[in-house]
């Protein structure tokens, strides 16, 4: 009692519920509300203008706040829990937005001396009032990359057990590095293992795998009587028994390796872990779909065998696999049944009368595939194509391969850009004035339309075809100065929302909007910017971040600019692998749609970041190619 | 027409304020009275004012008890919770069940509570040169006065805004009628407290005060006008 003043519980309660007081010790929460003042705006009335000093940061206990940048233009809607003020007191300068309240208004204002204390002494309380949008994009990215996703138990997901923790128990099967390679070979045989560890005394000395068989035995008819040693990887990469799958299936990815020996603390072998064990334990059996898509005998068996591709994703999604990865592995999959499909169509309708090649567009092409993704592909053909006596073949050849990729889960094209369409099967010189007519008479509607061919890549037959037309195609696009002011103010044209207010996604001219079309309005012009400047600089990259990278690379696009864009798109990505995740464990149809009330505030404050940052990136994208024009 | 001077709410605050000034034997009482009158001559965004809410073990001044005052203080229309204050009377005797339900405030911890006297010493100077705030402050004004007769042998002399009254005179209602400080709270759109203890619905009731002032139509009023009658 005395001087020390009482606790107000409502208070101290709803500051232990609001970020980041909440993720404050006790004693500094207490001095936080022992800072705060309340004070009450009506609806209507202005708190702080644009250009008054503030001094205080406020925090919205109820009620709704619109902060106007300059006094005129909407930068934000606030509601409760929200905070704003803190811009100008971290620059020790006037405000920038005039703040009014919208609603009837009750704020907890703390004093900025308080706020600088804070914000000196707590670590996460500075990083949560980060004026830096970018900063705080890229640490989301890191911590949903490096230690997992945010919003839950790490410890929990299947990307974190540690490998002790899903061997089988059944003991390493090891050999003596004395013995000659055929009783190797032998063993290997016998216990039905593709690698064999190589122990002396209890130490891993090196291991022989059936691909070292191969090659350094039977290729080069080594003598079987050679000891193993002589053909055995010494030293290999092991792992250790309380490492994660991830940093086991991270260590096999890099270097292309299928097997790790595990040892223990003493460095004894322990067992040997696959890549199938590591993805089994991910639940996602997802090394099984490549597989069975190879095997197929018919369209019918494929489609099978990708009905399981949502299964797959959701399990790497849900055991923390980030996007990237994700997109790769499920384009991986979309490629090889394109592959299989054009195949099992050559097994019944004979070989091609002249070379071709399976081109896809789009985010296939960009490896970029998630799921629900339609079909986007076309025939390059080659040499000696004559159209009276060949189209009908390659008519067949589409029609099957269209029809095997809609039952597999690809849905016909809406904007028939499928082999199927005459218009899609084109030699060589029929592609390149295509693309000529795009690029020498742009018009915007067509940009529009045509913006994915751009991302092109071969899948099947004669590779050199698609590589022959991209080339031609980006150098012409590169000398076009007016096309790519066409392509850059297409990109511009999206109306990438200013974030959310509510349960709403509010936008530039005050509107409030029902759900967030997270494709159309966050990831595809962080994808048209790639575009714009692989198309200005040549660049042969289709992936989105590949094409960031080599922009920053050749100048074209500011490495910072490039790291945060790149930072967004994998956020955004992951944003919408869990919340297709989710729409699929509901058993509702997959979408982009995503409604804000569905959001955590971890994903709204982000969102709201990185819609920002692909704003200004847009900008500057109609001011560098577009000359500003609109 | 402005009001005669003798209806107008100051001068008679005035007068009796300086009558208990003049009789208040020497002690707290006294010292809260030689503090001097709140400025009451002024705009209310520039009054100091203290919210204030007790605890009773019932509703009769003359034979309840309080059990705890929480203050809050209310400067140029802001609340300021850091400068909350919470002050535990000891009981006098063991405390209703029907109460301990209300408020919380066991035996055990009554036990730790201050003996009367020093409990209102300690309140008083929280109180001085203020002007006091409670809902349906007739409770408020009765059991202060009540106490301080019983402990100083001197009367409890404060200018009061009572929010239920404001409530009613500015915004029409039946008079007399009682509405809880919750209800009126939810009507303005204010956040549901869960918290009933002294501090938090002098703090409740400080907020109802500011969202009654801000919606008060013509000119930002005087501290006049908020004044119970």
């Amino acid at each position: 009692m005395g001087d020390e003043s009482a606790e107000v519980r409502d208070v101290l309660a709803f500051l232990q519920s609001t970020e980041p007081f909440a993720s404050l010790d006790d004693d500094h929460r207490r001095v936080v509300e022992k800072g705060i003042e309340v004070a009450y705006f009506r609806r209507g009335t202005v708190i702080t203008d644009a250009g008054d000093a503030n001094d205080r940061l406020s925090l919205i206990r109820s009620g709704a706040v619109e902060l106007m940048l300059g006094g005129t233009q909407l930068s934000a809607r606030l509601g409760e829990r929200d905070c704003f003020g803190y811009p100008s007191l971290i620059r020790r300068g006037p405000a920038q937005n005039t703040a009014t309240a919208i609603e009837d208004c009750l704020l907890y204002r703390l004093p900025g001396a308080t706020f600088h204390v804070l914000r000196e002494r707590c670590a996460d309380f500075r990083k949560f009032f980060d004026i830096d949008e970018s900063a705080r994009l890229r640490r989301a990215v890191a911590r949903m990359e490096g230690d997992g996703p945010v919003a839950g138990d790490e410890s929990g997901l299947a990307i974190y057990a540690t490998i002790g923790s899903f061997l089988s128990g059944r003991p390493a099967v090891s050999g003596d590095p004395a013995l000659s390679v055929g009783e190797a070979a032998a063993l290997m045989a016998r216990e039905d293992v593709s690698t064999l560890p190589l122990c002396e005394d209890g130490r891993l000395l090196g291991i022989v795998t059936d691909k070292d068989l191969r090659r350094r035995v039977l290729a080069v008819q080594l003598d079987l009587a050679t000891p193993v040693r002589a053909i055995m990887t010494p030293d290999p990469i092991t792992i250790g028994l309380n490492d994660t799958a991830m940093t086991a299936l991270l260590e096999m990815t890099r270097r292309h390796i299928h097997h790790l020996p595990v040892i223990d603390a003493s460095g004894a072998l322990v067992a040997v872990i696959s890549a199938s064990d590591v993805l089994g334990q991910l639940g996602a059996h997802s090394l099984r779909i490549p597989a069975e898509i190879e095997r197929s005998a018919s369209a019918q068996e494929l489609a099978t065998a990708t009905a399981r591709l949502p299964d797959a994703v959701s399990a790497l999604v849900s055991a923390g696999v980030d996007a990237s990865h994700v997109t790769h592995y499920a384009s991986a999959i979309g490629g090889s049944a394109h592959c299989r499909l054009l195949e099992l169509a050559q097994t019944e309708l004979g070989p091609p009368p002249v070379p071709f090649a399976l081109v896809c567009f789009g985010s296939l092409a960009r490896y970029e595939q998630g799921l629900g993704s339609d079909q986007d592909n076309g025939f390059v053909l080659g040499e000696g194509y004559d159209e009276a006596r060949h189209n009908s073949y390659f008519a067949a050849l589409a029609k099957r391969l269209s029809d095997g990729l809609a039952a597999a889960g690809y849905a016909y094209c809406k904007g028939d850009i499928m082999a199927t369409n005459p218009d899609c099967r084109r030699d060589l010189a029929g592609w390149q004035s295509r693309f000529g007519h795009w690029i020498a008479t742009p018009d915007p509607q067509a940009v529009l339309d045509s913006a994915i061919f751009f991302d092109m890549r071969p899948l099947a037959g004669e590779e050199e075809l698609v590589k022959q037309l991209r080339e031609g195609v980006f150098a012409q696009a590169r000398d076009n100065r007016i096309f790519l002011s066409f392509m850059a103010r297409a990109a511009a044209s999206t109306a990438v929302p200013l974030g959310f207010f509510r349960n709403f996604l509010l936008h530039h001219d005050a509107d409030e909007g029902d759900v967030l079309d997270l494709k159309r309005q966050a990831i595809a012009p962080i994808v048209d910017i790639a575009r714009c400047h692989a198309l200005a600089r040549a660049i042969p990259a289709t992936g989105t971040l590949e094409r960031l990278d080599a922009a920053a690379a050749a100048g074209g696009l500011h490495p910072e600019a490039a790291r945060d864009l790149a930072a967004g798109f994998e956020f955004l990505c992951d944003v919408r692998f869990r919340h297709q995740a989710g729409q699929r464990a509901r058993g509702e149809p997959l979408s982009n749609l995503l409604p804000p009330r569905e959001l955590s505030r971890f994903d709204r404050e982000h969102l709201r970041d990185a819609f920002r940052l692909i704003r200004a990136q847009l900008d500057k994208l109609r001011s560098d190619f577009a000359g500003g024009l609109t | 027409m402005a009001p005669l001077w003798f209806a107008d709410p100051r001068r008679r605050f005035e007068r009796a304020f300086a009558r208990a000034a003049s009789q208040a034997p020497a002690g707290p009482l006294a010292d809260y009275y030689a503090a001097g009158s709140p400025r009451l001559y002024t705009a209310f965004s520039d009054a100091e004012l203290v919210c204030v809410d007790l605890e009773t073990d019932g509703l009769t001044p003359q034979r309840d008890a309080i059990l705890e005052a929480g203050t809050v203080p209310l400067v140029q229309g802001r609340l300021q919770v850091g400068e909350a204050k919470r002050t535990r009377f000891r009981p006098i005797q063991a405390l209703s069940p029907a109460s301990v339900a209300i408020h919380g405030i066991t035996d055990d911890a009554a036990a730790e509570a201050l003996r009367e006297d020093d409990a209102l010493a300690q309140l008083l100077p929280l109180l001085a040169r203020r002007v006091l705030v409670a809902h349906f402050a007739q409770i408020e004004a009765e059991f202060l006065d009540r106490a301080c007769r019983r402990v100083f042998g001197g009367p409890f002399v404060a200018p009061f805004v009572c929010t239920m009254q404001l409530q009613q005179r500015w915004f029409g209602g039946k008079p007399g009628e009682i509405v809880r400080l919750g209800a009126l709270r939810a009507r303005y759109g204010l956040p549901h407290y869960a918290a009933h203890d002294g501090v938090g619905d002098a703090l409740a009731c400080g907020e109802l005060l500011l969202a009654q002032v801000a919606h008060k139509s013509g000119s930002p009023p005087s501290l006049a006008e908020l004044l119970r009658r």
